[in-house]
This record gives C-alpha cells, structure tokens and sequence, in this order.
C-alpha cells in the first residue's frame, strides 16, 4: 500500500471498511428511514399546530408552554406513570430474583420450570393476555371466584375502582418476570463457588451469604435489569390501552396513552408529538441519575 | 472470492430494501397507468368503511355484485372498527394515499371537505351520473358544505330507546313513546323496585346530551364555541345520574369500566351476570335493533321507543348515518361515482344492505326492499315513518371541529359524577369553561 495508486471502484469495494458499510446498509437505511427522519418530523411537529388533516402551522414552542401550564392531565399522566413504574420495576426484580434463586439450583426439572417461567416474558405483552386479563379482574371474573372459595365477597370490581385498577396493571407488569429472570440466572452461576465454601467455613448463615456475597456481587446485573426495565416500565402501552383505557377517573391513564389520545383520538397531532419528545427527554433524565448513583451501590470488581 | 460474495450477497439485500421501499410508491400509482386512454382496460378502486362482522360481510357482497354488472372494475374493499377508521383515513390523508371512495360521518365531513380531501360530487349530480331524483333535498342538503355536495347520505337511523320488553312485560310496567322524564323516572325506580335492572343513561355519549338541549332550542356544538348559552343548559343532564344513582336505580360506574362503551354485545342491557350490573333500557339508534336482538339472550325481546324529552317535537330527529364520498386522490373518479349512484339507487344492491346501515334515504329503493326485511328491521321502519317522521324536527348541524375532544370531556366529567367526584353543577360550570376553550382554540 506505499505506492499511493488509485484503487478501482472493484478494488475499492473489496475494502474491509466499504464492505463493512455495505453489508450494515439493510440496518443504516432502516434506521435513518425509520427512526431518525420520522424522528425528526415528529420534532418540528411538536413545534406546530398540526392536525394531521391540513398541514402543519409553526406556533413556536407554544405545545410545550400548554403542556406545562394549562394540561391537568400532563402531569396526571406522568404522576401515574410514575407510580406504575416505579412499583412495578422494583416488584418484579424481586420476584425475578427470588425465583432465579430457587431455579439455580440444577435438577432435572430446573431446565422445564426455567422455560415455563419465562413463558409470560413472552406472551404477557400481547393483546390477547390483556384481554384474558380484563376478563380475569371483571366483577364475574376469575378472581372473584376464586376469592368467594376462600369466603371473600365476590362482587367487586377491580377494574372499577381507582383505587384497584392500577393494580391490576401492576400484577400484570410484574407476572412478566422472565427475562430479568434469565439475566439473574446466569449471573448467579457466574458467583465464584469458592467465596461461599470460605463463607461455609467462616460459619456465616444463608442469610449472612445472601447479603453479604450474592446481592453485592448482582450489583451490576441489578443495575442493568434496573435500566431496561425502567426504560420500558415508562413506555408500557398495550396493558393500559386495552385493559382500561385510561379509566376509571384517569387513574390509570399512562403517559404513553395520553399521547396517543391526543395525537390520533383528537387530532391534536402536534401536542402529541410534543408529548413524545418530553417523554423521551424524562426517560434520558432518569437513566442519567440512575448512573449517576452507580457508583454508590453497583459493585464494581475493576476496583 | 468469499468476500466478493459477502458484496454480492449484501448488494442484493441492498436491492431488495431499495425494491421494497419503491414497491409502496409503485403500488399506489397503478391505477393511474392501468387507466389509461383505453376504456375496456381494468380500472381498480379501493373503498373503505367502518363496521362490524355482519356489515362487513354485505359490504363485501354489494362490492362482487357492482363487479359482476362492471366486469372492468376491480374495488378492493377495506375495513375497520370506527377508531381506527379513522385514524386510518387521517393518516392516508397525510401521505395523500386515500382510497377512491371512504365512507364519511357526519362529524368528520366538514372537516374533510374543508380541508379539500373530497371531492365535490355537484357535477356528477349535474349529469345524470349520480340519480339523487329519488332522495329527499333534506336528505341531500347533508352532504353540503358550502357550495359543494361532497357526500351522498345513503341511510338515516333515529334516536331509539331499546328496552328489554318481557322483563317489563311480566311485571305490568309500560313504557310509551313521547314520556316527559319524569314518566321516564317513575318507569326507573319501578323498574328497579320490582326487578333489581338497572338504568343507564347513555353512558359515554354526548347523543342525549344534545336530545335535551335540543328540547331547549338549543345545540351542543356552534363554530368555535358549545352551544349552551351558559352552564345551566347543561346542568340538568348531569342531574339526571345524580338522581339516580341517590335514588338507586341508576348502574353504579364500576359496571362500565369493565366494558367497551358503545360495542352492542357488551352493553348492559344484554350483558351482565346480574341484574345489579345490567339495565332495561339503552339509549342507541334505530338501525342497531337488529343488531341488538341478536345479542340478546335467547327469549329477550328488545323493542323501542323514543328517548324521554320534555318537548320530542324539537329533541327527536333523523341522524345522517351513512354518507359516501369520494376522494381527491382517486385517479378513477367516474367509477367511483358509478359506484356511489350504485350504492344509492340499486334495489339489488340494497337487498344485501337491507337496514343494516340504517333507513334508505331514497324512498323508491327503501319501498322496494320491504318485503325482504326481518321482523326487527320492520319495526325500525314503521317506528320512524309512524313515531319519528310525524313528530320531529331538522338534524342539528354537522358538529365542527374539537368535538370530538369535547365528547371525550364530557364522558369524563359524566365519569366524575358518577363515582361522585364533582356535583352535577361543578360538571356543568367545567363543560362550559373547558368546553368553549377547546372549541375556541380550533
């Protein structure tokens, strides 16, 4: 490669780098296609008045000023969202880690019951788990069927009541414990066998070995799980937009459906993506403090 | 020459994005090259609706039958549950991708039209292409805005109150067309004394909101504003759930939020598992009766009367239920209007349709099709020719823009006043201010 000849277009080609280019062009061209120039319109969008129906009119940031100022249900939308996802989040690495404890332990069942729970992971998102659910909580649901067995009344509504509906959103959220199940798992398999014989003969208590070696080395498997499911904990959809719609009394109302409402129920296609991009800006925020209190809790074995 | 072939392989995957991208484009210009100059060459349409199974299913039989008689015309029909139809028609009417024929509400054809979407159908009128001799000029004049008729109004349905007729039947209580709402009342708590049903009262609508305002000399929606001159013209509907639910006959609201408002089958005058969770009576329109009877339980009549109203004169009308139009984007506009002129004058055609979208608007087919027609549509028919038509007035003016933002915060605040959040009079004075404020800002 001294000699600064031209390569041919054939030679050129052959490069590692175009060819690296070329082979990620199915990826690069959906993404600029589909997420970056429709993120960028959604962007001037939010700076207008738009409707979908005539063509956008710049009004500044005249969205953003309403939505902090004059939209009771902006911030009714985030506090439940909020709520949602910081119960559900913590709740279901709880579970996730309990039963990952219980799953690491090799038996020949352990394989059959590792898949059986991680099945809700997969179907618990689907419109049709959320319809099943809806039916589930009815007032003639199952719940209350099984509740009557048990001598409870077995009338009540929990889709109806604002103070019940969330959960019922919750419970779902948490059922879907399987991945972060997963992760757990073979992070537990990775703890160095050793520190618990040292700990055996040290005389330390399952408790003791509990708190004193496996939480702190899960440290960053929780931190990870802690992020994705944060993440996703603020854009969960489907649950809320079949299940309940918001009702009763917006109490259920997520922040992601609001948007959705105001983009493609009312037309007010502008304020909605103005919505989206606040939404996009909080979820930045809170994975940044989330690293930011990294370093207090997250064990880290480099130091 | 493996990586000569990892270029060609990736080359091709390039090609196939690149064709796939394009082919959405190509897909959309067909119909514009198979027109052509050449009349016998293949024309295709698309026509959307919203709907249910049963419509759906006619509608796919009127289609085979207009390509049977036009063997040049190939129309692809496409289909959706209301909300999404229409998040569907606004989104194609973004990338200028709507079908050659949509069928329009009455809420949405101003905007529609305004927004020059659709096409003014006056010259296909003019010609002779379009036959509206058979069609009332009320009936017409629906499709009007402006100077231009941009929809062809195929049926009209009236307000009804269906009723579950052997449950009052059994227990001697009657109920009668016109009832004043204090009649209305005592039929309630009879009701509920006697049997345990319940009353809802047009839960998440606005339709007998305006039925009572309509009493008063007055519409719910104006240009830029609500029609209520102040909130006292709203009060007295929230009243009315404050009454009941005080005096127990009306559905506690819990009995809604497990169900999908305005889906026949789950509403509660035929679902629930008690009488505590489902009502005598629901307020719909005329053309649904069948539809409801055939979501009722086996040996349920449903029957009808008017909606309660101090003056039905004024409050009762006939609602354009079904307009069809064409789009600015067809590239086969003749068809289209052949199709329409199809739709509007067929009697064939309307012997699939039968009631099911609602009541003919063009007499000589709707005379014509009678004897086809089942037992319940029969009794939708002679309700409006003999209950409706004598004893009602003009349809309120299509409802202009944000309305539908209004309907949304007017369920909620009948939502607030049920679980007893705010009083009757709070809901009043928050429609009124919030209300205006929408409209205002459209």
């Amino acid at each position: 490669m001294k000699n600064r000849k031209p390569m041919t277009l054939r030679q050129k080609l052959n490069t590692e780098s175009v060819a690296g280019v070329i082979c990620t062009m199915p990826f690069i061209i959906g993404f600029l296609m589909f997420m970056v120039v429709p993120m960028g319109i959604s962007l001037y969008y939010s700076f207008c008045n738009y409707d979908i129906l005539s063509a956008p009119v710049w009004t500044g940031i005249d969205n953003y000023v309403k939505m902090f100022t004059d939209d009771p249900k902006f911030w009714k939308s985030i506090g439940v969202t909020f709520y949602f996802a910081l119960v559900s989040v913590p709740l279901r690495l709880i579970f996730a880690l309990i039963v990952a404890m219980i799953l690491v332990k090799s038996s020949k069942a352990s394989a059959f019951y590792r898949a059986v729970y991680y099945l809700p992971s997969i179907i618990g998102g689907s419109v049709a788990v959320a319809i099943l659910w809806k039916r589930m909580f009815a007032a003639d649901g199952v719940i209350n069927k099984i509740l009557a067995v048990f001598g409870f009344p077995a009338d009540f509504s929990w889709l109806g009541s604002t103070k019940t509906a969330i959960w019922t959103l919750i419970i779902l959220a948490i059922w879907q414990f399987g991945s972060s199940m997963l992760i757990f798992l073979s992070a537990l398999k990775q703890i160095p066998s050793e520190l618990y014989e040292a700990s055996d003969v040290d005389g330390a208590n399952k408790f003791k070995k509990f708190f004193k070696i496996t939480l702190p080395l899960l440290t960053p498997t929780i931190f990870f799980n802690l992020v994705m499911q944060m993440i996703n904990g603020f854009l969960a959809f489907t649950q809320c937009f079949i299940i309940t719609q918001g009702k009763p009394l917006d109490s259920t109302l997520f922040y992601t459906v609001y948007t959705y409402f105001q983009s493609f129920k009312f037309y007010n296609t502008g304020y909605g993506a103005a919505l989206a991009w606040v939404m996009l800006l909080l979820i930045g925020l809170i994975t940044l403090i989330l690293f930011a209190t990294k370093r207090f809790w997250v064990y880290d074995e480099g130091n | 020459m493996k990586k000569k072939r990892v270029i060609l392989i990736a080359g091709i995957i390039v090609a196939l994005l690149l064709g796939g991208c394009g082919a959405q484009g190509t897909d959309m210009d067909e119909p514009d090259k198979s027109q052509g100059s050449d009349k016998n060459a293949t024309v295709e349409l698309t026509f959307a609706w919203w709907g249910n199974q049963t419509r759906n299913e006619m509608t796919q039989e009127v289609i085979n039958l207009f390509m049977e008689n036009n063997p040049n015309v190939e129309i692809d029909g496409q289909f959706a549950e209301w909300a999404d139809y229409w998040n569907k028609l606004a989104t194609a009417s973004a990338g200028h991708t709507l079908p050659d024929l949509v069928q329009m509400d009455y809420k949405y054809l101003e905007q529609y039209a305004n927004n020059k979407l659709l096409l003014d159908l006056t010259p296909y009128i003019e010609d002779g292409t379009i036959d509206v001799s058979n069609i009332d000029e009320n009936n017409l004049n629906i499709g009007r805005v402006g100077e231009g008729i941009y929809g062809i109004c195929l049926t009209v349905a009236p307000p009804a109150l269906m009723y579950n007729k052997n449950l009052l039947d059994d227990n001697g209580i009657t109920v009668k067309d016109n009832m004043t709402l204090e009649e209305f009342y005592d039929v309630c708590r009879e009701v509920y004394e006697k049997t345990g049903y319940k009353t809802n009262i047009n839960y998440g609508s606005e339709v007998y909101l305006e039925y009572l305002m309509r009493a008063n000399g007055e519409v719910l929606f104006e240009k830029g504003r609500l029609g209520a001159s102040s909130p006292a013209s709203l009060e007295p509907f929230f009243e009315i759930y404050e009454l009941g639910l005080d005096e127990g006959w009306h559905l506690e609201p819990s009995a809604f939020a497990e169900r999908t408002l305005g889906s026949i089958e789950q509403d509660p005058l035929v679902y629930g598992t008690s009488p505590d969770n489902k009502s005598w009576c629901s307020f719909m329109w005329g053309n649904q009766l069948t539809a409801m009877q055939n979501a009722a339980p086996e040996g349920m009549d449903v029957a009808i009367v008017t909606y309660p109203s101090p003056d039905p004169v004024k409050s009762n009308f006939l609602k354009p239920s079904q307009l069809f139009s064409i789009t600015v984007d067809s590239k086969n506009q003749d068809e289209s209007a052949k199709f329409i002129d199809f739709l509007v004058n067929s009697v064939e055609c309307n012997e699939i349709i039968l009631c099911e979208r609602g009541i003919q608007t063009n007499t000589v087919v709707g005379e014509a099709i009678m004897p086809k027609l089942g037992e319940k549509d029969q009794e939708a028919i002679k309700y409006v020719n003999e209950v409706v038509i004598p004893n009602s007035s003009q349809v309120n003016p299509a409802p202009p823009e944000g309305a539908s933002e209004v309907i949304s915060l007017l369920t909620k605040l009948e939502e607030r006043v049920c679980y007893r959040e705010i009083t009757a009079e709070q809901a009043a004075q928050e429609l009124f201010e919030q209300g205006n404020a929408i409209m205002g800002s459209k």
